[in-house]
């Protein structure tokens, strides 16, 4: 059960979501979220103490949302094959219903490091997300559908590929709905990392 | 006490390392054999196959086999005599405890009461006064403590595989020197030097191995893993595995975690360990 | 008649045939198997590394250093720094230093009527053993000599404490075995000096006398070795006629009918292998001056391996002072032993004689795995006309008793010999 305090902070990221895909991120500042959501900005400092903090926040929180999606997938008693599809249609959904958070991850995560190399080394924000990933991997070795071989080798293909498509997608560049790739790219990955 | 220690399919390894323990001469005045591999016994094998003897503890050393003899007789029926009269039995080694090294694909092999993870009947009417003390070999602390607590009438609790768990509840793993390589999850292990853990590539099975093998130093000064040397798990029913240098990887996960620890808690442990390099642990320690 | 031989690491079943009062013949039957052989067919050929040690509880070290060498000569070219061959050849002196001292107050001592010396065999045994874990983690049964050389790194510190470890051995062995200054004791020439010193060497040798035995126990004078170290020459001979051009080649195994151990011949004939023979090969002067009154009887042959006691405690010191601390212990093989396709062999001077290990690899799998153990040398049932070198030295005597003592101034392995 979330407090009420955790449940507020979901509300800010959300409206710092919408802005910070509407206007950009550096033009986006604590006191334009603030406003947005009708509350002062002494009281968003009492949740986020900066724009930095936030930033990193938010990448933490979407991690966590892929990351839970993606472990009710793993937990499932289904193929290796079957679990690639359900991923790469989670990814999919969540780019259609929430573009700004895969939006955030491409265009402000990956395009301003310098606001994340303190307190987000490496991988550590995004582990949630990271460490299903590797349960996806490690089992489908395991269970002899998927190939040995580096993780980040299999890593790089699957996440560079969705991330490309949904790039696509944000520069209007698709003539179809995500949806209609999910079969395709779906076998594509599947076929490339399979034994 | 009177102790019967009878060799089976054994390489006499638990033997020798019992002679290693530092106060033998102070146990062999507690406890007396009337049968020994290799120290001198009133009773020959001859004796005690053919007679009944007194006998306080039954020890068992090296693989059982069907159809096996000492002296021209079964070992089924030596075992059953003596085990049946003894107060207790000890298997004294993997090989006893699960059938070890000597195990081949037929059933005709086995320990007293596991073949390797797999528990059987042969012996029931003794499995409730079975001790298990693996390891190949024994530590002989482990042994000779496991006996002064049976003789002072301890209570010994034992773990799913008959092991006392004040010797085995721990992990090889626990006070090993090279602990700071595995908790930083530095994986830049070489064989022949100082630094390194040997969990990520070559093998060491010591976060999953029960045992006190850097608790109780062996010959009291040192650890195959304190040295460079993987742990082999050789006091697991599993023991001997395939490919024992080696660590086994899923797409770079190890195949086989710390002792409980559940797979996401490790790789989240991971990842952020991961995350920071720390130079100290990337340096030789004996620098110039 | 049947004789059941026990603590030998095993037993063995002695059956002996009568003539005239005598021991006419002695067929010597092993009575199990581990089959270590067919083990390890289908392994990793690394894992010989911890399988082979559990052949044997005593002389396990030797298996893994014969081991190590047998995958490591399956290379053309592969480069082991000196400090990791000396810190092997060192680790195996502590192994033979540990044997002898339990086979004299183990198994030597009750054969001549003495109650077995618990402090004798374990005292000097337990700081061998400290000083092979210093730098392989534990004794008995590591794995420590692995392709490539050893895997720990020694420090300054672990060189002192071994030299410490033998020092008190040397010390122990002067206060007990004989008293008399080790170093003095080494350039001694002649055995009457040694009876009549005072300690438990000269007391068992004197005995061997006074129950009139010490020229029991003679076989063909026939002497073998085959592991070459800083201390050991390879080299065969009859009597004191030494050669020195040996190859193993010419070594073949013959299955025995009623036994589990292999019988085992050079160029058709059973040799002996053991501590006699690696002194008569040496030239060792005062191995030399016993052979001269008893020939290869059991008067020489425990004096031989009495005396090899402190001749490897003193070399070991000398090859510690020879390391070179700044040299890798371990340098990874070019090939990884996966990609090796070949056949090796190891070949070591164990305690009681030399120890053969042939193997072949390929795709990462040992196909086959030959084992020749020193006692299979020693201990070969041959047949009437054709005897083995342990059945000659009983054959002729009235006693089995006497029989028995002649059959342990062997030291049998049983575990090993059937493997």
């Amino acid at each position: 059960m979330k407090t009420k305090k955790e449940l507020k902070k979901e509300i800010i990221i959300q409206a710092a979501l919408e802005l910070f895909s509407k206007k950009g991120f550096y033009t986006t500042t604590i006191p334009d979220i603030a406003k947005s959501l009708k509350m002062s900005v002494g009281n968003m400092y009492n949740y986020f103490k900066s724009k930095d903090i936030l930033a990193k926040e938010i990448l933490k929180h979407i991690s966590h949302y892929l990351g839970e999606e993606l472990k009710n997938i793993n937990e499932k008693d289904i193929t290796t094959k079957e679990k690639t599809k359900q991923i790469v249609t989670v990814y999919f959904q969540t780019a259609n219903l929430k573009p700004e958070m895969i939006d955030y991850f491409l265009r402000v995560f990956l395009s301003n490091r310098e606001v994340f190399k303190e307190g987000c080394e490496g991988m550590i924000c995004v582990n949630d997300f990271v460490t299903e990933i590797m349960i996806y991997f490690e089992d489908g070795v395991k269970n002899g559908e998927l190939r040995d071989q580096d993780f980040f080798s299999a890593f790089g293909l699957f996440m560079g590929y969705l991330g490309g498509m949904v790039f696509l997608k944000g520069e209007d560049i698709l003539p179809n709905g995500l949806d209609t790739y999910i079969d395709d790219i779906s076998n594509n990955i599947y076929k490339a990392l399979k034994v | 006490m009177k102790l019967l220690w009878l060799n089976l399919l054994s390489c006499n390894g638990n033997v020798h390392s019992f002679l290693n323990y530092p106060h033998i001469e102070k146990f062999l005045e507690d406890f007396s054999f009337i049968y020994h591999p290799i120290l001198e016994t009133s009773y020959s094998l001859q004796d005690i196959v053919s007679q009944n003897i007194d006998c306080d503890i039954l020890l068992l050393d090296g693989t059982l086999e069907d159809g096996h003899t000492k002296a021209d007789v079964d070992i089924k029926t030596i075992i059953e005599k003596y085990g049946i009269k003894a107060k207790k039995i000890i298997t004294v080694g993997t090989c006893a405890s699960f059938g070890g090294i000597f195990l081949n694909d037929e059933d005709t092999k086995y320990g007293l009461h596991f073949r390797q993870k797999l528990e059987h009947n042969r012996y029931k009417k003794l499995k409730n006064k079975t001790i298990n003390i693996s390891g190949c070999p024994i530590h002989p602390e482990i042994l000779v403590n496991t006996l002064y607590s049976i003789k002072k009438e301890y209570e010994l609790k034992l773990d799913q595989y008959l092991r006392p768990k004040e010797f085995y509840a721990t992990t090889v793993h626990n006070g090993c020197t090279r602990n700071e390589y595995f908790e930083y999850k530095i994986d830049n292990h070489k064989f022949g030097n100082l630094e390194g853990c040997m969990f990520y590539d070559h093998g060491c099975q010591a976060p999953y191995t029960n045992g006190s093998c850097n608790k109780i130093l062996w010959n009291e000064v040192n650890s195959k893993t304190r040295v460079g040397h993987p742990c082999m798990g050789c006091t697991e029913p599993t023991f001997p595995k395939n490919n024992l240098f080696e660590t086994k990887t899923n797409m770079g996960i190890p195949q086989y975690l710390p002792l409980g620890v559940p797979k996401r808690a490790y790789l989240s442990l991971a990842g952020v360990a991961k995350a920071f390099k720390i130079e100290r642990f990337e340096k030789k320690l004996m620098d110039n | 008649m049947i004789e059941l031989i026990e603590k030998i690491e095993g037993e063995a079943k002695l059956n002996f045939s009568f003539k005239n009062k005598k021991i006419d013949f002695v067929d010597i039957e092993f009575a199990s198997s581990r089959h270590i052989e067919n083990i390890l067919k289908g392994k990793n050929p690394l894992d010989a590394l911890v399988i082979n040690p559990r052949i044997c509880g005593i002389c396990g070290h030797a298996h893994l250093i014969a081991t190590v060498q047998a995958l490591e000569n399956c290379y053309e070219n592969i480069e082991i720094s000196q400090k990791a061959k000396i810190v092997r050849e060192l680790t195996l002196n502590f192994e033979i230093i540990q044997n002898h001292f339990k086979w004299i107050y183990l198994t030597l001592f009750p054969l001549l009527g003495f109650k077995q010396n618990i402090k004798g065999a374990t005292y000097p045994s337990q700081l061998m053993s400290k000083a092979i874990a210093t730098v392989g983690g534990q004794y008995p049964h590591n794995s420590y000599a692995i392709v490539g050389g050893i895997v720990s790194e020694i420090s300054s510190t672990d060189l002192i404490k071994m030299e410490n470890y033998l020092d008190e051995v040397i010390k122990f062995y002067q206060d007990t075995v004989i008293n008399a200054n080790v170093d003095d004791f080494l350039v001694c020439e002649n055995i009457e000096k040694i009876l009549s010193a005072t300690g438990d060497l000269p007391k068992i040798l004197n005995t061997l006398k006074n129950q009139k035995i010490a020229k029991e126990g003679k076989s063909f004078d026939r002497f073998i070795s085959f592991g070459d170290n800083s201390y050991f020459k390879s080299g065969r001979g009859v009597k004191t006629k030494i050669n020195h051009n040996i190859n193993v080649k010419y070594v073949n195994e013959h299955p025995n009918q009623n036994s589990y151990a292999k019988n085992v011949k050079f160029k058709n004939y059973y040799y002996e292998v053991g501590a006699l023979s690696r002194a008569m090969i040496n030239k060792t002067p005062l191995i030399k001056d016993s052979h001269r009154r008893y020939q290869d009887s059991i008067f020489s042959r425990i004096l031989a391996r009495i005396c090899e006691i402190p001749q490897l405690l003193i070399h070991s010191k000398k090859i510690i002072s020879q390391i070179d601390l700044q040299e890798p212990s371990y340098i990874k093989p070019t090939i990884d032993i996966s990609n090796i396709k070949g056949t090796g062999v190891g070949i070591v001077e164990a305690a009681r004689g030399s120890l053969i290990h042939k193997v072949s690899i390929n795709e990462n799998t040992i196909k086959d795995y030959q084992i020749i153990t020193p006692t299979q040398w020693n201990l070969s049932n041959g047949n009437k006309d054709d005897l083995g070198i342990s059945q000659k030295a009983m054959v002729g005597l009235e006693d089995t008793q006497l029989a028995q003592i002649v059959f342990k101034s062997f030291d049998v392995c049983s575990v090993c010999t059937t493997h």
